[in-house]
């Protein structure tokens, strides 16, 4: 049904074969190629696990109900995302930007959550070598020895996670600019401020604010050059990335932690 | 973006008006449903192979359930379905295949 | 041009553009994208070609003080091996007949006026040029650029302590080719993208020149590749930044505990593979489309089994990703799965095998003309059987065992990969130019050239196979203290005399092209008498690539010598011949 019925608009080229837009075809291809980086880095994952005997499980209830709630927040983001879209097509740019802005929060509720978690993590010992230690703080023995006698736990979960955490912040500067377009740029360097000065030298956020910095110039130059009114297109474009970031937690989720929770 | 792209994004964008609000909320629910049923199954003492077959299946549910409904692939050209998925599963399914006899290899002739 | 029918176009995306830097530097018409391409892989080969002087020079008088770069150390040579490789596959040869050709003629050939997305396209170009800069720089960082090789073997390369090139050079390197994977990724998706989407009326898929679909499959390879290597890259650099142990297994470095544990050097070597080996099709796909294009042109007949040539292009696409663990029987893969890469592996020669004999049964009973961009697609006919012959024996482990360390390696895939690549890229030159620049190119001078080039190229890779059978290994930097090499030393002087006269032979080529450019002879709008829509245009083509319209195409694209047709030739949008096949 819907084969044929995209297919009758007079045009000077052959129909499209995906039956859809040039973006939104391009936006799948590119998600086609970042389903397989992120592939390639869950490989990487279960080859260290199936490789190294006595894999550690010292993920405690407080981190799983921690990943619960994230992942919650992101199926909820995944549903705004959605019913943005519905608003885009009937034309309701005022419930637009509003799900838009809801689909944000969720996205940013992810991020603060997980970064806690992360900062509990390397505040108690699951660290990488080359991360700094935190001051004053009691490490937790358990974490100390799962670095230490199985390298590629910590290694993987900051790698897999970490790069799950640049979509997700990606996604939440997509959808701003999207949503609010110039007015996004300040807010988008206050965050940056915020994130840069409200945490500690010792933590990676530290430094990994500066995403926010470059992402603000890189948009402003954008919307410079390129000033216009995202239509309901870009939106269904700019949802296709945030829903595939909620795909890709699907998978990081049960392999990550739930494989590794501690079972009393 | 010219005319011709327009009208196939007004196309697209009136196929979306169709669909229903109802649905996209129950597809929520079933994820979320899906997600306790992963975490409770993850406290009930199962041997990891068996619990890792049953995680990875419902999140095979629930990643078709994304692309399929809020990712839109159900609704799109049968064309552009089976190309799409296709080749990034082909892919997968490679990688699966090759990497990790290797990986158990190496564990089983005691080089670490 | 008059004879040809159009269908009035919808409003263009993007004005003609005014000024130098619009139209030149950040341009957003495909045209020039395609352009900076070619010359930023031109300034990459003569690097490339540089680097491997410098080898041959080496290998052969190993003590020697050259001008200016003085002595050249043990270190230094794998050194040059490595930077050689990068440069040679990511900046030429991924470049040049993809981002160069490809961006050039694709949109042309299927009628479009410009790619799917013209601002993404400019980004791809400036991503990869500035992946080219960061890599040059490797060179100039204290330690120098690293040895690990092109492929990037760990724990070499994962540990900034396993040499004196390891430390910033190394990491230039992997963030060069990461920077070098994004933009590849860019440009794929937009190919991909345009052909799907702006083909003009009458331009089905099976009325695309063989030429489209080698770049189409080739962007699908490049997508679905370049973000196994992106992730495989960031795995890299967190091992050698922040101190994880993805690749790096238990092990000291003189005496030293190098301070990992518990990683893989063979995942590495899937993950590099499995972008690697498709990288090889990458390569030399778009040649084979080009060799194809001008087999038929010159031949003056259709293209020997349009559809066969067609489902091989497809077919060598997808086994081209079952394949990659023939790099790795050295590696200590699990012999089963390596006994499953082996049946893939010559699997994949049978597409490529009709692909030859569709290329010389398009040359049976041709009306065969010999002009230069024919001799170089000959020549690559020829490069490629060469090539391709020893594919065969190293596809075999047990074959593949004694013969993978030693020169035969290097000489199988100079040919096929390397020289026939450039082959292509030569030929596509030398058919393209006058499209390009409105000008002839010197027939003499490329005559010459040809000519060097073929036998030169023969005169030092086929050598390297009975070198390599003869048990000499590779990467070694001196052979000359070896005593059983001693018998083959005479061989490498001549590889050595023999690369010189080949790069001197380049010259000619670069004179002929800087030449041509300004003082050869003006073209007409379609010097071959070709039947593609390229030739229907201007020349050189205007901003929007057919003056405001769109052409409806009626024809397949190798009608020649049709009986009872005016001309020997058939344009693809003249009036309809006979029903589409």
């Amino acid at each position: 049904m819907a084969d044929s019925a995209l297919q009758n608009i007079p045009s000077v080229y052959e129909p499209s074969l995906f039956g859809t837009y040039s973006k939104k075809i391009g936006m799948w291809l590119f998600l086609l190629s970042d389903t397989l980086t992120f592939g390639a880095l869950l490989y990487a994952y279960s080859y260290g696990r199936i490789s190294t005997g006595g894999w550690p499980t010292p993920f405690h209830s407080e981190s799983i109900i921690n990943a619960t709630i994230m992942t919650a927040f992101l199926l909820t983001s995944s549903l705004t995302m959605v019913l943005a879209v519905r608003a885009s097509v009937h034309r309701d740019a005022k419930m637009q930007t509003l799900w838009l802005l809801a689909t944000m929060l969720c996205g940013t509720g992810f991020i603060v959550l997980h970064g806690r978690e992360w900062s509990n993590l390397i505040a108690e010992g699951l660290s990488l070598p080359m991360f700094p230690k935190v001051p004053h703080h009691q490490v937790a023995a358990e974490f100390v020895n799962v670095s230490k006698t199985v390298p590629q736990f910590a290694a993987t979960f900051f790698g897999l996670t970490g790069m799950h955490m640049l979509h997700v912040t990606l996604g939440v500067i997509y959808l701003g600019v999207v949503a609010l377009r110039r007015k996004f740029i300040p807010i988008l360097l206050v965050l940056w401020l915020v994130a840069w000065l409200g945490t500690p030298a010792y933590s990676p956020f530290h430094y990994g604010a500066h995403i926010l910095l470059i992402a603000a110039i890189v948009c402003g130059i954008i919307l410079w050059l390129k000033p216009k009114v995202y239509d309901s297109s870009d939106v269904e474009v700019a949802g296709l990335y945030w829903h595939f970031v909620d795909l890709v937690w699907m998978f990081i989720f049960p392999l990550v932690y739930l494989m590794s929770a501690k079972i009393l | 973006m010219d005319t011709f792209q327009q009208a196939l994004a007004e196309q697209v964008a009136e196929q979306h008006r169709h669909h229903g609000k109802a649905l996209f909320f129950y597809v929520w629910g079933a994820l979320l449903v899906m997600t306790a049923i992963e975490v409770y199954l993850t406290y009930q003492h199962m041997q990891p192979v068996k619990m890792l077959t049953i995680l990875l299946g419902l999140s095979f549910i629930k990643a078709a359930l994304i692309i399929g409904y809020f990712m839109h692939l159900k609704y799109e050209v049968s064309r552009m379905k089976w190309l799409t998925m296709c080749s990034v599963v082909a892919c997968l399914i490679l990688m699966t295949i090759f990497f990790f006899p290797d990986a158990r290899r190496i564990l089983e002739l005691g080089v670490k | 041009m008059a004879t040809h029918d159009f269908a009035a176009q919808a409003s263009h995306a993007h004005e003609a553009p005014q000024g130098f830097i619009r139209k030149w530097v950040f341009s957003l018409d495909h045209k020039v994208i395609g352009l900076q391409y070619y010359f930023l892989a031109l300034a990459a080969v003569f690097v490339g070609m540089f680097l491997s002087l410098l080898m041959r020079i080496h290998l052969i008088w190993p003590g020697a003080a050259l001008p200016i770069l003085g002595e050249i150390k043990p270190e230094t040579y794998l050194t040059l091996v490595t930077m050689h490789g990068t440069i040679m596959v990511f900046f030429v040869l991924t470049t040049a007949p993809q981002g160069g050709f490809g961006n050039y003629f694709l949109p042309i050939q299927i009628g479009a006026p410009d790619m799917a997305f013209p601002v993404l396209n400019m980004l791809s170009f400036w991503t990869t040029l500035l992946g080219f800069i960061v890599m040059i720089a490797a060179f100039f960082v204290a330690g120098g650029a690293p040895l690990h090789g092109w492929t990037g073997y760990a724990p070499l390369s994962a540990l900034q302590s396993a040499g004196p090139g390891e430390g910033l050079g190394a990491d230039l390197w992997i963030i060069s080719i990461a920077i070098f994977c994004i933009g590849a990724l860019m440009g794929a998706l937009n190919f991909i993208t345009t052909t799907l989407d702006m083909r003009a009326k009458g331009m089905t898929m099976m009325r695309m020149p063989l030429t489209v679909w080698a770049w189409f499959v080739t962007a699908i390879l490049g997508l679905l590749a370049f973000g196994v290597l992106l992730s495989a890259g960031i795995l890299l650099l967190m091992d050698r930044n922040l101190g994880t142990s993805f690749f790096v297994p238990l092990g000291t470095i003189n005496g030293q505990l190098t301070g990992h544990k518990g990683g893989s050097p063979l995942l590495w070597q899937h993950l590099f593979w499995f972008f690697g080996h498709p990288e090889v099709y990458i390569a030399i796909l778009p040649a084979m489309g080009m060799c194809s294009q001008l087999l038929s042109v010159f031949s003056r007949k259709p293209i020997f089994g349009y559809k066969a040539m067609v489902y091989a292009i497809l077919a060598i696409g997808f086994l081209g990703f079952m394949v990659w663990g023939h790099h790795m029987f050295m590696s200590g893969m699990s012999p089963y799965t390596a006994f499953a890469f082996s049946v893939m592996t010559m699997a994949i020669g049978v597409p490529s095998a009709i692909k030859t004999f569709n290329w010389l049964g398009t040359l049976m009973r041709g009306k065969i003309r010999f002009s230069s961009p024919m001799l170089f697609a000959i020549g690559f006919v020829s490069l490629f059987v060469s090539g391709g012959i020893s594919g065969p024996f190293l596809a075999q482990p047990v074959l593949d065992i004694p013969l993978h360390d030693t020169y035969f390696v290097p000489g199988h895939f100079h040919l096929i990969m390397g020289v026939a690549s450039i082959f292509g890229i030569f030929a596509a030159t030398y058919y393209w130019f006058p499209k390009m620049f409105g000008r002839m190119m010197n027939e003499s001078m490329a005559r010459w050239h040809f000519w060097f080039s073929l036998i030169g190229t023969y005169a030092i890779f086929m050598p390297m196979h009975y070198l390599g059978m003869a048990g000499m290994p590779r990467r070694y930097s001196q052979m000359t203290e070896v005593a059983y090499l001693h018998d083959l030393i005479p061989l490498q002087k001549f590889i050595t005399y023999a690369a010189f006269i080949t790069i001197a032979g380049q010259l000619i080529f670069l004179v002929n092209l800087f030449w041509s450019m300004f003082k050869g002879p003006k073209a007409s709008d379609n010097p071959w008498e070709a039947t593609t829509l390229e030739w229907i245009t201007t020349t050189p083509p205007p901003h929007d690539n057919f003056g405001g319209h769109t052409p409806v195409v009626h024809n397949g694209p190798y009608e020649y010598s049709v009986p009872g047709a005016p001309r020997d030739y058939v344009m693809q949008n003249d009036p309809e011949i006979k029903p589409a096949h």
